[in-house]
């Protein structure tokens, strides 16, 4: 053997020795020596366990101690009958996926519709609860809240054209069954008569009233725009009338105002809101796949919190913020929140619904503990994210890009000049893509729209896209 | 502004909703007793018509009396995102004049509602008032004790917050957030939007109104 075989055999002979005194050294570690983190864990845990009977003998210990396993243990019998009540109230069986459930059979549903429509309506709008003319006669005794206010002999008479359809043409300026001039209002007795128009000098004030307010959508520092997204398509409402009536009085005031807010207008909603464009479209087609089961009326809420929930984890995630978004924390249940983060994907929408509902009836009735371990196993459930599935589009502002700028090396002055053409084009190429996240640029108007990009156009030196399109944001 | 949704629930589990508010909310129910008015200007006043709406509170030993204009609510793609409505909203309080103010200038009353059920307001993101009423109508004139449900079997829930145009994102997701909690119970939508009832609500509702099985430690 040459000194090398020597030096391997050696060092054979050293890695096993080695290993014996390692098949030593193991039996010693396996005894009870934890590691520093466990053993302070595993302190604490004892002194809370055995917090209040230290001083007692240790027969008697051991007797609390049994007690209390034996409380706990019937706890857990309860909460399992709990359980399996409420799986068989659900019909989910063992360990298996939400069946459908009750349904309704289709009369119960229709009617079930239909007063909820007769509900609806009333409440919003009026419908089924105007009395005609002729029926509204007064009560013969006014309910005490009423019975001071209005006075009992011709006090009754304001009834409002039923009909709900006011003439539209103009030629309401000389109405026709209200004389101007005739009857001039009767100072105290003219409270229960329907009131005459204020006459022939207050004219001119109809048309102020009556004029559409259209001009003011085109400016962008109009006062209450941002609110509202008036277009020429709308009907007129009353909004839109003290619209015109507020900016007549107040338009210089909000001029700079409007400006600066809108510029300073925090972009990561509506960037993000760009990004999910495709995403979210993706989404609803997916959710839409997905929620055939339970029918159309789980479908809407699920579909708009999932919309909804997703918008937020995507706003979280370009702020980037570790934290959670407020709403969320201000549940006061982290755990929930964490799943706040994590539903945004389309496969969760139906999830939610169903986890969310169990999850919280279950709140209702079951201390705390239980509530947290089960948002604990929703956790690993709800982890798609949105990796999986979406086909991968080209990022909106590309899109844009290619809409709005056909070339990307012509120069500066000519691409000017272009621009100017294109701007109609532009506007509607934007607008197309911009579905979701129109937010910001909703409230603009589409008008306004024109305005800022007007603007836009006239700062722009390079043809650096996702940056004018922060800017074209605020 | 505000954020708004609705929804229905049946009358049956409407005792249910009551405790599972109460658990939410921490704050004790207001009884709601209220007179609406709604009142539309007359054709005379120009093409448009204006439409307000005068509350009466009735719970209250004295009646005090709320203005409330209902305005546009936000519309386009943005607003489609939302899951709530949000719209612009006036409201103040009024004297006890502000019917015959209003008759004086020219508004005429359209219809009257009478809601009555109750209130939960509190503070979880964004200031909520969660309303759960049945609305009546009056088959005569002012007739409040004549009140009758327009429908019997189901109570409308309304959630609204307040808003400002720049932070309606931030109520609109907590309201959202909050409707989660619900959804055992009752589906929320814009007011527009239909929504029927929730299948299974009557399980939840009987868990919620059952005493448990804990025992304490």
């Amino acid at each position: 053997m040459n000194a090398l075989d020597v030096s391997i055999t050696e060092w054979n002979l050293f890695w096993v020795g080695h290993a014996k005194f390692k098949r030593c050294v193991l039996p010693v570690m396996l005894s009870s020596k934890l590691l520093p983190e466990m053993e302070i864990e595993e302190t604490t845990k004892r002194e809370q366990l055995l917090s209040g009977i230290t001083n007692l003998p240790v027969p008697s210990q051991m007797e609390k101690l049994k007690a209390r396993i034996d409380m706990i243990a019937s706890a857990c019998e309860t909460a399992e009958r709990v359980i399996a009540e409420c799986r068989k109230t659900y019909g989910l069986g063992t360990r298996q996926g939400a069946n459908l459930g009750p349904t309704l059979d289709k009369a119960q549903a229709a009617k079930i519709q239909e007063q909820e429509g007769l509900l609806r309506a009333a409440v919003n709008y009026g419908e089924g609860l105007r009395v005609p003319g002729d029926q509204r006669q007064p009560h013969s005794s006014l309910p005490s809240h009423l019975m001071e206010v209005l006075p009992s002999g011709d006090g009754a008479h304001n009834f409002g054209d039923n009909s709900g359809v006011y003439p539209k043409n103009t030629s309401t300026f000389t109405p026709n069954g209200v004389n101007t001039q005739g009857n001039a209002m009767q100072a105290s007795g003219g409270l229960g008569r329907s009131a005459p128009s204020p006459g022939t000098a207050g004219t001119p004030n109809f048309e102020n009233v009556s004029t559409p307010p259209m001009p003011y959508a085109n400016s962008p520092r109009s006062g209450t725009n941002m609110m509202n997204t008036p277009s020429p398509q709308q009907h007129l409402t009353p909004q839109q009338q003290r619209q015109k009536l507020m900016q007549a009085s107040q338009q210089q005031q909000l001029h700079a105002q409007q400006q600066q807010q809108q510029q300073l207008r925090p972009s990561a909603a509506s960037l993000l809101a760009q990004n999910t464009v495709s995403q979210l479209q993706d989404l609803q087609g997916q959710s839409q796949q997905k929620l055939q089961v339970p029918g159309q009326q789980q479908m809407q809420y699920s579909q708009a919190q999932a919309l909804s929930q997703f918008q937020n984890r995507q706003m979280q995630a370009a702020r980037m913020q570790p934290g959670m978004s407020q709403s969320q924390l201000n549940q006061g249940n982290q755990l929930r929140s964490h799943l706040g983060q994590f539903t945004g994907a389309a496969n969760s929408a139906m999830f939610t619904a169903a986890q969310a509902s169990s999850n919280s009836q279950m709140m209702a009735n079951i201390p705390g503990t239980m509530q947290s371990l089960q948002s604990q196993s929703i956790l690993p459930q709800m982890q798609f994210g949105l990796t999986g599935g979406h086909p991968q589009r080209s990022h909106p502002t590309q899109m844009m890009n290619d809409q709005m700028f056909g070339m990307g090396s012509t120069n500066t002055s000519s691409m000017m000049g272009m621009q100017q053409q294109q701007q109609q084009q532009q506007q509607q190429g934007v607008y197309g893509n911009m579905q979701g996240g129109g937010q910001n640029l909703q409230q603009q108007g589409m008008v306004g729209l024109q305005n800022q990009q007007n603007q836009l156009q006239n700062q722009m030196q390079n043809p650096n896209f996702p940056q004018q399109r922060q800017q074209n944001q605020q | 502004m505000e954020c708004v949704v609705q929804g229905i629930i049946e009358t049956q589990h409407v005792e249910a909703l009551e405790v599972l508010l109460q658990g939410l909310s921490g704050v004790p129910k207001e009884r709601v007793r209220v007179h609406e008015l709604c009142l539309k200007s007359g054709p005379n006043l120009g093409v448009v018509p204006s439409e307000v709406r005068l509350l009466c509170d009735l719970a209250q030993p004295t009646p005090s009396w709320t203005i409330r204009h209902v305005g546009g609510a936000m519309r386009g793609a943005g607003a489609e995102q939302i899951s709530v409505l949000v719209r612009t909203i006036v409201e103040s309080k009024a004297s006890n004049n502000v019917l015959r103010y209003f008759y004086g200038i020219g508004y005429k009353l359209d219809h009257e509602v009478l809601k009555v059920g109750f209130a939960f307001r509190f503070q979880r993101g964004a200031q909520f008032t969660v309303t759960v009423t049945s609305a009546n109508k009056m088959p005569k004139l002012h007739a409040t004790d004549e009140a009758v449900a327009v429908t019997p079997g189901i109570q409308l829930v309304e959630i609204t917050a307040p808003a400002a145009a720049n932070n309606y994102n931030d109520v609109a997701s907590s309201v959202t957030a909050f409707c989660e909690y619900l959804a055992p119970l009752l589906h929320l939508s814009k007011p527009g939007n239909s929504t029927g009832i929730v299948l299974t609500a009557g399980a939840a509702a009987a868990s919620l109104m059952s005493s448990g099985g804990a025992k304490t430690l």
